[in-house]
C-alpha cells in the first residue's frame, strides 16, 4: 500500500474526528465558589424532567423539580391537614366565594415581587389553556379568581364546594405572570429556559441549567422566607438522573450522590439502615393500594363474590413479606389512619379466610367442579411498571386459586395499563394512589357515578347522597362523620378493595443532616422546606 | 487462477460471515457430513460445548424432576446461597435455583422457536433469490433495507407497544433475525446456483422445487446449521435484555425475569447471587452454541482442519 | 460514478426506516394522549390533545404532512416536552457519538492484534483461548457486568466514578478528565461485546491470506514471518475491519440502551427508551430517523475508504 493512501486514510480519519468534536460536548466555564455555606446537595432520581412547566409536567422528577421554583399556596402536615405555606390564611366568604391571603414578602428570582396578581393570573390561565397536569383536574367547580389586593385573592365556584379551597391551595404551583403570560399558551410553554435569560423561581432554588439524562444544575435563591434563617443553608442543588436504582444505591454508598429522592424497595430499606454512611428516612404515607371490583362484570356485580374475593386476600402476608412491614391496614377503608381527623377504627378489615371465601361463593349459587375450582374466571390488570403491586398480584392469584377462584394475570406497560383502565376493560383493577388526603374530593372522583377513577363503576344512591352531603358540609367534624358513613357502606359492599397505606423509606449520605420530612413520595425530604435546612453534618 | 474481483456486497457478506466463524465454501461430496463429524470429534472444545448444550435441554425439559416451582413468596427474603437454597433466595423469598431452572424452559424455548420462523423464512427468501435471479435483486434490497434497521430500538418500541408476551417477544425477535440469515444463506447458495451440476439439473427437469430441494438446500445446510445457533444465542441475549427492561413475559418465568426482578427491587448492587446465577446461564448457553458453531465451522473446512 | 448509486440507496434506505417507524407507531396499540394525562383527565381534553397533536387526521394524511415537514427539516415538537424534535436529540448525541466512537476505537485497537495473535498461533492453544475470549465478551449480558464493574472499580475500589458522562463543578481542563474518566467503565463494556466479531474477523482474514501464494513466495525470499506477517496483517486489517465497522455501527448507536441505563450515559439509546415508554411519537420519530442517517453515513464512508484500498473492488 502506497503512503498517498496512508495518508488519505489519516486524512479522512482526521476529518471525522474534527467533524465529531465539532458536536462534542465542551468543558463548562466559571470557578467554584469559595465562601461558606457553599456546600452542594447532590439528589439522584431514576427519571428526568419530562416537562418544565408544572401546570403541565406529570413525572416525579418535574413535581421535585418546579416545586423547588414554583411555590404552593398551602403545604401539608403529616396528618393530611392543611398547612400555610405562600398562603397564611385562607378559607371561604360564602359557599361560593374562596380567598387566600398571602405572604408578602416573596419575591421572584428577578426581583419583582410575588403579589396575588400573579395567583390569580395562574388559576384563570390555567382554566382557560386547559394544559394537561394535575391542577387543571382540580378546577372543575372553579369559575375565576380575582386578585382584591397585593396581598389577597379571591375565587369564584361554580357551587358550593367545600374542599376546593384545599385542594387548589395544595396541588397548584403558581407561576409568574410576566414570564408566563408571554407565551401563546400555558398548555404548551415549554418553560426550558431557552427564550430570554432562563429560568425565574421563587426559591428556595431556581435551575441554571441542565443535560438531559445526566443532571439538573439549581442554585440558591439567596432571599427565601420559608427557609429557617431566610436563606438555603446549601449553595447548589443537583439532581443526578440514574435510570437504574442499583446504580443509584451504589453510588450513595460511594458518596456521589447525598440522597436518593425516589422511595427504596422495600426489601433494600433494612439494607441500607444497617449500610455504614448512609441513613434512612421515613415517610408517611398518604395513599393507599387498590383492588377494585368491576361491577359491569355480572359475576362481580354480586355482593356475595365480591366479599369471597375479599376474604381469598392474605393482606398480612402481603404486607409482611412484599412490604417487609412497611405498610398499615386501613381496615379495607379509604379513611386510612394517617388521616387522623377521619380515621374510624371500627372499620374493620376483611379477614383472609379462604373457607370463609368458598362458602360465600356457594351462597351465590356457585358449583365448584372436581378440580375445586368455580366457573368464574376474572381478569386482573395492573402496571408492570409498579412493582410493588407486580408483586403482591401473584399472591393474590394464588390465595384467591386456594378459595376455588380463578384469576388471570394481565401486567403490562403503563400506558397499555391506562388505556384499558380508561375503557374499563378489566375485571379486576389493581394499582395505587400515591396521595389521597382529601376524603371529600377524593371520594367524589372514585365513588361517584361517572367520577373518574371510578374503577369498580359503583352505582349506589345511599353512598352518593352521603358523598354529595360531605361536599357542602362545612363543618368538619359534621363532615368527618358523614364520610365515616360513607366509608362504612364502601367497606360493607366491597365497592373498593383497599389494602394497605405504604410508609415510605428515603436514603441519605450520613454526610448531611437537616432534612424535614412530609408525607408521600412527592415531598418526602426533597420538599422546599427540607432542601432549604439541609447541610453538612459535623 | 481465479477471478478476485469483488463487489462490495459479497464483500460485507463475507465479512460477516467471518464475524460469526462461518466461511463460503461448497461441498458437493456425500462423505463430507463423516469427514465432519470426525474431525470435530476430536475438537475437545467442540464437544464440552455440545455436551454443555445438551446438558442445559435436558435441565430445561426435566426441570419438574429437578426442583419444585416456584412459590409465590417465601419467608427468606434475599438470603445468600446456602444448604438449603442453592442459589440463595430472591426479594421475595423465592429459590433462586428453581427459578433459573424453570427459567431455562423459557429462555430456550423462546431462543428455539425465534430462530426456528428466522432460519426457515430466511433460508427460504436466500434461496428463492438465488434461484431467481430476477426476485434476487428486489429480494436483496429489501434485507439490505431491513439490516439497516436499528434492532435493538424498533424490538423495544414493537415490545412495549404491543404488549409483553412470549408471543410478541418470539416475533418481534424472529421479525429481525431473519434478514441475517437471508444474507449468510444467500451468497453460500449463489456460488452454488452457479455450479455445473445445478446447470446439469436444470437440463434434466424444469421443476424449481426439485432443484432446489435436492441440491440447493443440502448444499446450504452447513451454513444454516451455523445461522441457527448463532441467531438462537443472539435470541437469547436479545430476549433477556428485552425482560430486564420490563418488556418481557411476567407470568412465566424466564432467566431474564429473574434479572428484571432483581434490577427492580434494587437488590442488584448488594445481593450477588440474583445477578450470578442466571447471567451464568445465559453465558453457558450462548457461549457453548457459539463455540459449537465455530468448531462446527472448522471441522467441516478442510484448510481449517489440523 | 460510485457515489450516485450509493447516494440513490442511502435515501431509499433512510425512507424505509422512517416509513416504518412511522407506521408501527400508528398502528400498533398505543395511546399518546393517555401517556400524556393526568388521571383526572376527562375525554373531551383528550381530544384536544389528539387533535394537537394531528392524531386524529387519517393516516395518509398524516403521514404526507409528515414527509413534508421533514424535508423542509422540520422534526416537530416533542408531545410530552414542548420543545423541538431536533433540540430534544442534539441533547443526547454528542454523548451518544462520544461513547460509541470511543468503544469502536478500543475494539479496533484491542481485536486487531488479539485476531494477529490468533491467527500465527493457529491450531494452537493461545488460538483457541483468544477464541474463548473474544466469544466470551459476546456471550456476557450486559447489565450484569455493568453493574459488577460499577461495584468493583466504583465502590470496592474507588477509583472510577459511578454513573453519569461527567462530574458537576468541575470546569475547564479538569472537565475533560472527568469526561474521560466516567466514559472509561461504559466504553469496556461496549467494547467486551464488539471484542468477538473483530477479532475472529481478522483470524479468518489472516489465516486465509497466510497461506496464499505471494506469501510462501516472501517467506521464501528471507523475508522473517514476522515481518511478512505484521505487515500482511495491517495491510488485510483494514479491509474486513472498515465493513465491520460499517455493520456495527447502527447497532452501537442505538443498541447500546442497556450499557447506558445501567451507566446512567445520557445517550441516545436510553433517549428512545424513555421516549417508548412516554409515547412520544415526534421523538421517536426523529431518533429512527437520526439513526437511520447515521448507518446511511457511516456505510457510505466505510464504501468510500474500503474503494479506496482494495483496487480490485468494481467501481461500479
Amino acid at each position: 500500500m502506497t503512503t498517498r493512501k496512508i495518508a488519505a486514510i489519516v486524512a479522512t480519519a482526521a476529518a471525522a474526528a474534527l467533524a465529531l468534536s465539532a458536536c462534542a460536548p465542551s468543558a463548562p466555564t466559571g470557578g467554584a465558589s469559595t465562601s461558606p455555606g457553599s456546600a452542594t446537595l447532590t439528589v439522584a432520581t431514576t427519571t428526568d424532567v419530562v416537562n418544565f412547566n408544572p401546570l403541565v409536567g406529570n413525572s416525579r422528577t418535574d413535581y421535585w423539580v418546579t416545586n423547588l421554583m414554583y411555590p404552593h399556596l398551602l403545604g401539608i402536615a403529616n396528618d393530611g391537614s392543611k398547612e400555610p405555606q405562600l398562603a397564611t390564611k385562607w378559607g371561604y366568604l360564602n359557599p361560593t366565594t374562596g380567598y387566600y391571603d398571602i405572604r408578602t414578602d416573596m419575591k421572584w428570582s428577578d426581583g419583582q415581587p410575588l403579589t396575588a396578581e400573579d395567583v390569580a393570573w395562574t388559576l384563570n390561565a390555567t382554566k382557560k389553556d386547559k394544559p394537561a397536569g394535575t391542577l387543571y383536574g382540580q378546577l372543575a367547580d372553579f369559575v375565576s379568581a380575582k386578585a382584591v389586593s397585593k396581598s389577597r385573592v379571591e375565587l369564584t365556584l361554580s357551587k358550593p364546594d367545600v374542599t376546593l379551597v384545599d385542594e387548589i391551595g395544595f396541588w397548584g404551583n403558581i407561576v409568574p405572570e410576566h414570564v408566563f403570560g408571554k407565551a401563546p399558551s400555558v398548555a404548551t410553554f415549554a418553560n426550558d429556559g431557552k427564550d430570554g435569560s432562563g429560568w425565574v423561581g421563587a426559591g428556595p432554588y431556581t435551575l441554571t441549567k441542565y443535560q438531559v439524562g445526566q443532571s439538573y444544575t439549581m442554585d440558591r435563591v439567596s432571599d427565601y422566607p420559608l427557609a429557617p434563617g431566610g436563606e438555603p443553608l446549601a449553595a447548589k442543588l443537583v439532581f443526578r438522573v440514574f435510570p437504574d436504582i442499583n446504580t443509584e444505591i451504589l453510588a450513595l454508598q460511594s458518596g456521589e450522590v447525598d440522597m436518593i429522592a425516589n422511595a427504596l424497595p422495600p426489601a433494600q430499606v433494612s439494607k441500607l439502615q444497617s449500610t455504614n454512611g448512609v441513613k434512612v428516612a421515613e415517610s408517611e404515607g398518604l395513599g393507599y393500594a387498590h383492588m377494585a371490583y368491576n361491577m359491569k362484570n355480572a359475576d362481580l356485580a354480586k355482593l356475595d363474590v365480591r366479599q369471597a374475593l375479599a376474604h381469598a386476600v392474605d393482606y398480612d402476608a402481603i404486607r409482611k413479606v412484599v412490604l417487609q412491614g412497611q405498610a398499615v391496614s386501613t381496615g379495607s377503608s379509604p379513611l386510612m389512619p394517617v388521616l387522623k381527623n377521619y380515621y374510624d377504627p371500627s372499620i374493620k378489615e376483611y379477614t383472609y379466610d379462604t373457607a370463609q371465601a368458598r362458602s360465600l361463593m356457594q351462597k351465590a349459587g356457585y358449583t365448584a367442579g372436581s378440580n375445586g375450582m368455580f366457573p368464574v374466571k376474572f381478569r386482573l390488570i395492573y402496571s408492570l411498571q409498579d412493582s410493588v403491586t407486580a408483586q403482591w398480584v401473584t399472591m393474590v392469584k394464588d390465595s384467591a386459586a386456594k378459595a376455588g377462584i380463578e384469576i388471570d394475570l394481565q401486567g403490562t406497560d403503563r400506558n397499555t395499563y391506562l388505556a384499558l383502565t380508561a375503557k374499563g376493560d378489566y375485571d379486576i383493577y389493581a394499582g395505587n394512589f400515591a396521595i389521597m388526603d382529601d376524603p371529600v374530593t377524593n371520594m367524589q372522583l372514585t365513588y361517584l357515578p361517572g367520577g373518574v377513577i371510578n374503577y369498580s363503576y359503583v352505582d349506589d344512591p345511599d353512598l352518593t347522597a352521603l358523598i354529595d352531603k360531605g361536599a357542602v358540609t362545612a363543618d368538619e367534624s359534621a363532615r368527618v362523620k358523614v364520610m365515616q358513613d360513607a366509608a362504612k357502606i364502601v367497606r360493607d359492599n366491597v365497592y373498593d378493595n383497599i389494602m394497605y397505606t405504604q410508609n415510605l423509606y428515603f436514603a441519605y449520605s450520613s454526610k448531611w443532616t437537616g432534612f424535614v420530612s412530609k408525607p408521600s413520595e412527592l415531598l418526602s425530604i426533597v420538599n422546599s422546606i427540607s432542601v432549604a435546612s439541609a447541610h453538612p453534618a459535623g | 487462477m481465479t477471478d478476485k474481483s469483488v463487489d462490495l456486497q459479497t464483500a460485507k457478506a463475507r465479512a460477516l460471515e467471518e464475524s460469526v466463524g462461518a466461511e463460503p465454501i461448497v461441498r458437493d461430496d456425500g462423505r463430507a457430513a463423516a469427514q465432519t463429524w470426525r474431525a470435530f470429534r476430536r475438537e475437545p472444545l467442540g464437544m464440552i460445548s455440545l455436551g454443555v448444550l445438551v446438558l442445559l435441554t435436558l435441565i430445561a425439559i426435566f426441570a419438574p424432576l429437578i426442583a419444585p416451582y416456584p412459590p409465590s413468596y417465601g419467608e427468606a427474603v434475599l438470603k445468600p446461597p446456602s444448604a438449603e437454597h442453592w442459589f440463595g433466595t430472591d426479594s421475595l423469598g423465592r429459590d433462586v435455583f428453581g427459578e433459573v431452572v424453570w427459567g431455562s424452559q423459557q429462555s430456550i424455548l423462546v431462543a428455539v422457536a425465534a430462530s426456528a420462523i428466522a432460519i426457515v423464512l430466511g433460508t427460504f427468501v436466500a434461496v428463492v433469490g438465488a434461484y431467481f435471479r430476477r426476485l434476487d435483486s428486489v429480494i436483496s434490497v429489501v434485507v439490505d433495507l431491513t439490516l439497516s434497521l436499528p434492532v435493538l430500538p424498533l424490538m423495544i418500541l414493537v415490545a412495549a407497544l404491543v404488549g409483553p408476551s412470549t408471543a410478541t417477544i418470539i416475533a418481534v425477535v424472529a421479525a429481525f433475525s431473519w434478514p441475517e440469515v437471508t444474507r449468510l444463506v444467500r451468497s453460500q447458495a449463489l456460488t452454488v446456483v452457479r455450479l455445473p451440476y445445478v446447470d446439469a439439473a436444470r437440463l434434466m427437469t424444469s421443476s424449481p422445487l426439485w432443484i432446489i430441494g435436492r441440491h440447493i438446500v443440502p448444499a446450504v445446510t452447513p451454513v444454516i446449521v451455523v445461522s441457527v445457533v448463532v441467531t438462537a444465542s443472539r435470541a437469547v441475549l436479545s430476549a433477556a435484555g428485552l425482560a430486564f427492561l420490563g418488556l418481557g413475559d411476567p407470568n412465566v418465568w424466564s432467566w431474564g425475569r429473574i434479572l428484571y426482578e432483581a434490577q427492580q427491587s434494587g437488590a442488584m448492587s448488594s445481593a450477588w447471587w440474583l445477578t450470578l446465577f442466571p447471567s451464568l446461564a445465559i453465558l453457558l448457553l450462548v457461549l457453548s452454541a457459539t463455540l459449537l458453531s465455530i468448531t462446527y465451522n472448522d471441522a467441516r473446512n478442510p484448510r481449517a482442519r489440523r | 460514478m460510485f457515489v450516485l448509486p450509493r447516494l440513490g440507496r442511502g435515501l431509499l434506505t433512510i425512507w424505509f426506516a422512517v416509513t416504518v417507524t412511522f407506521l408501527l407507531l400508528r398502528l400498533l396499540p398505543g395511546d399518546p394522549a393517555l401517556a400524556i394525562a393526568s388521571p383526572n383527565m376527562t375525554p373531551a381534553t383528550r381530544e384536544v390533545l389528539l387533535q394537537q397533536y394531528g392524531l386524529d387526521k387519517p393516516l395518509i394524511v398524516q403521514y404526507g404532512i409528515y414527509l413534508w415537514q421533514i424535508l423542509h427539516g422540520n422534526l416537530g415538537i416533542s408531545f410530552t416536552q414542548s420543545i423541538p424534535v431536533v433540540d430534544v436529540l442534539m441533547q443526547r448525541l454528542p454523548w451518544t457519538l462520544l461513547l460509541t466512537g470511543t468503544a469502536l476505537v478500543a475494539t479496533v485497537i484491542v481485536g486487531i492484534p488479539l485476531g494477529v495473535l490468533a491467527a500465527s498461533h493457529r491450531g494452537g492453544l493461545i488460538d483457541r483461548l483468544v477464541q474463548i475470549v473474544g466469544v466470551t465478551g459476546q456471550s456476557i449480558f450486559v447489565p450484569s457486568i455493568g453493574i459488577f464493574l460499577l461495584f468493583m472499580f466504583g465502590l470496592v475500589l474507588g477509583w472510577l466514578p459511578i454513573g453519569g458522562a461527567y462530574d458537576e463543578n468541575v470546569y475547564g481542563l479538569a472537565w475533560y478528565g472527568s469526561v474521560a474518566a466516567h466514559l472509561v467503565l461504559p466504553a469496556l463494556s461496549l467494547m467486551l461485546v464488539q471484542l468477538g466479531s473483530y477479532v475472529l474477523t481478522m483470524r479468518s482474514t489472516l489465516i486465509e491470506a497466510l497461506g496464499e501464494d505471494y506469501i510462501v513466495l516472501a517467506r521464501a525470499n528471507g523475508l522473517s514471518y514476522r515481518r511478512v506477517l505484521w505487515k500482511h496483517a495491517l495491510r488485510n486489517a483494514l479491509l474486513p475491519t472498515t465493513t465491520l465497522i460499517g455493520l456495527q455501527l447502527g447497532f452501537l448507536i442505538g443498541g447500546a440502551v442497556l450499557t447506558e441505563t445501567v451507566f446512567a450515559y445520557p445517550g441516545i439509546g436510553r433517549g428512545i427508551y424513555e421516549a417508548v415508554t412516554q409515547l412520544d411519537f415526534p421523538v421517536l420519530q426523529g431518533a429512527f430517523l437520526f439513526l437511520a442517517i447515521t448507518v446511511v453515513v457511516a456505510n457510505m464512508l466505510t464504501d468510500i475508504v474500503y474503494g479506496f484500498l482494495d483496487p480490485r473492488v468494481k467501481k461500479s
